[in-house]
């Protein structure tokens, strides 16, 4: 029992096979290979830490001599695999966590991004359908801005991380526009699209967000943050568009002002804004540095089914776009 | 039946074979045949809602006793609604406990026709999907602590003992998956495992309801408390061929399927089957907007369930890591 205390396992954010069984581990600083016989050895410690499994049931199941199951642990820990709890500091400054999520961040979008729905879109598999409901669900998402931003001001009682986040609302509560605009040029008038019900995950992300608003600042704002790091750099967004106009023939009217809602946000640099707020924090505990980073890997996993939701619902012909309310004479 | 502007609901769809025409809705269907498929053919393009039987006759030459015959048949099966001027009438509560029983049966046939079941039962399921099914219904029950609680602050008056008894009866079930799940994981890895985002959508959803409407609120819930096993013979059988196939193919759940039947046996002990018919018949007469609401608040739960089905399937397939340990500032 005392090794499943000791140690914790890495997160893996890929997998990815080689010759004879071996294995390129991706974690969010380096890879690690291993080969067949140790890829095996380190799944099954893996699943097995945080199990109620005694040692030496475990060391007998998977062939392990006891007195060496110390040691392959100590190598997967070196390696990079797993870490000892002991290594955890019991605190961190602001600046120090927002330089560990930078670190983070791109293992997460990689994750958030990694649904075949963005291939199949720009490989020409996908269709003006789709593209049109993610386009209205990302219109709810931007929307339903203004059912979070003003919570997390009105939870904040930290003056100047309150006004940072008021100031962050300001510049945003009326983007929503931007997809209206969109929509319209692809024929979605305005009312209908304002009538129109949410998908449950683009109501869930922003449910999610005030779930975040209600209980920490900190666990807002890096909710906030991964997704303002989803917008830095135009060369991430625009073979997406651009994929999308060729191959389901989009109006330019239908794209343009994505474009400009997106170099918007670079324009008031709110990418930068996470890091502003954690210079002003001192000391967090490792406790609540964990739930801060916690909410964020989870808007990043929201994100990913998001996706998967986009694609079921409008993937079926017989649903209605938009989703009309319900109404319990005509339906 | 009050006979306004007819119109044909939305949800239906129509399809003609062999002269006959077609018409499925929620989860009824209808065919008519010669004349009376005939006479609809003429009549479906113009049933706009906006429309008269008198003038629909007219318009189509056609006598308005036959037409109403007909009208007053389809809108008896369920496919034709009847708008009507008077935008103030209400519903009774014994009539919405009714429509919402329709509604839901309908609405919960993708949640009871999901894969994911099959899976389980017939062993194709993989590790990680059941022992996820196991971790997120418990998150799930756990839920009850935020969803019931905000529901018992925010409660209108007359729902209040309603939603008071409901938290207090239940806020403690999650305990009784926990110690299931304790069969294989320690306590503190339980305690602070994280829920998948489309469990944590669906306990949010609640939340949300509970703090806005306590009506829509509990009739969305009882959409939830539908889905329970209430012991009957049907249902009763189907849940046990579950656990059945689930000990069969995956013999080390033995315990999390036993504290499966646990909280199956404390609901059932609660007798809650019918307090949503009784709160119905307690309350007065329902607005067309609050008939609405509760109804939209019921559809979206069922979305709701199919995505909780729908996470641990496709989630825990694609990210297979089991039990979802809380991150440390170590473990990124």
């Amino acid at each position: 029992m005392q090794i499943q205390k000791e140690y914790g396992v890495r997160r893996v954010y890929q997998t990815t096979p080689g010759e004879n069984g071996a294995k390129a581990l991706r974690l969010s600083d380096q890879i690690v290979e291993l080969g067949s016989r140790e890829f095996d050895l380190y799944s099954q410690v893996a699943a097995w830490l945080p199990t109620q499994e005694p040692e030496e049931v475990f060391c007998q199941r998977v062939g392990v001599p006891p007195t060496r199951l110390g040691a392959v642990v100590d190598k997967l820990a070196e390696g990079g695999l797993l870490y000892r709890r002991s290594e955890i500091p019991d605190t961190i400054t602001g600046p120090e966590l927002h330089k560990h999520f930078q670190k983070i961040l791109p293992s997460w979008l990689a994750e958030a991004f990694s649904h075949p729905f963005w291939e199949r879109m720009t490989e020409g598999r996908g269709s003006k359908r789709l593209f049109t409901g993610w386009l209205i669900e990302l219109y709810h998402y931007t929307k339903n801005a203004n059912r979070h931003m003003p919570l997390s001001c009105a939870h904040t009682r930290d003056k100047p991380l309150k006004l940072l986040r008021a100031k962050h609302y300001a510049e945003e509560w009326n983007h929503y526009h931007y997809f209206t605009k969109a929509l319209k040029a692809l024929g979605y008038a305005d009312d209908g699209v304002a009538t129109s019900v949410p998908l449950p995950m683009s109501l869930a992300l922003s449910n999610f967000m005030r779930q975040a608003a209600r209980e920490d600042i900190l666990a807002y704002s890096i909710c906030s943050a991964v997704l303002e790091g989803t917008t830095t750099d135009r060369q991430t967004y625009n073979p997406y568009y651009e994929k999308c106009a060729e191959h389901y023939g989009l109006p330019r009217e239908a794209i343009r002002p994505i474009y400009a809602h997106l170099d918007l946000d670079v324009q008031y640099q709110h990418s930068d804004l996470f890091q502003e707020i954690l210079e002003k924090v001192g000391t967090i505990s490792a406790t609540r540095a964990g739930r801060i980073l916690e909410y964020g890997h989870q808007l990043a996993e929201h994100i990913w089914l998001w996706t998967d939701d986009i694609e079921k619902y409008y993937s079926n012909e017989l649903n209605p776009v938009p989703r009309r309310p319900f109404d319990p004479q005509l339906d | 039946m009050e006979m306004g502007f007819p119109l044909l609901r939305r949800t239906a769809s129509v399809q003609r074979k062999d002269g006959q025409l077609i018409i499925e809705h929620l989860s009824s269907e209808v065919t008519l045949e010669g004349n009376a498929a005939a006479l609809l053919d003429r009549l479906l393009p113009l049933l706009d809602g906006k429309t008269s039987l008198g003038t629909l006759a007219e318009k189509l030459d056609e006598r308005p006793e036959r037409l109403a015959q007909l009208a007053k048949q389809l809108g008896a099966a369920g496919v034709l609604a009847f708008r009507t001027e008077d935008d103030g009438s209400r519903m009774t509560g014994a009539q919405f406990y009714e429509l919402h029983k329709e509604r839901c049966r309908h609405w919960l046939r993708p949640i009871y026709d999901h894969p994911l079941w099959t899976k389980i039962v017939e062993g194709k399921a993989s590790r990680a999907q059941v022992i996820g099914f196991a971790f997120e219904k418990y998150h799930y029950i756990e839920g009850a602590y935020e969803h019931m609680a905000i529901g018992a602050a925010n409660a209108s008056p007359e729902m209040m003992p309603h939603l008071a008894r409901h938290f207090i009866e239940e806020y403690n079930h999650g305990d009784i998956y926990r110690k299931g799940l304790q069969s294989l994981f320690p306590d503190e890895i339980i305690l602070s495992a994280q829920p998948l985002p489309s469990t944590r959508a669906l306990v949010n959803f609640l939340s949300e309801s509970a703090g806005r409407n306590s009506f829509a609120y509990y009739a969305g819930n009882e959409l939830l408390q539908l889905t329970e096993n209430t012991g009957d013979d049907d249902s009763g059988q189907s849940v046990n061929a579950f656990y059945d196939g689930m000990k069969k193919h995956y013999p080390w759940t033995e315990r999390l399927i036993n504290s499966f039947i646990a909280h199956t046996h404390a609901d059932q002990k609660l007798g809650h089957d019918d307090v949503f018919q009784q709160m119905c018949a307690s309350i007065p007469p329902l607005t067309r907007q609050e008939v609405r609401d509760a109804l939209e608040v019921t559809r979206s739960m069922a979305e709701h369930l199919r995505l909780f089905m729908d996470g641990i399937e496709v989630f825990y397939e694609r990210f297979p890591g089991i039990p979802r340990t809380a991150i440390t500032l170590r473990s990124e």
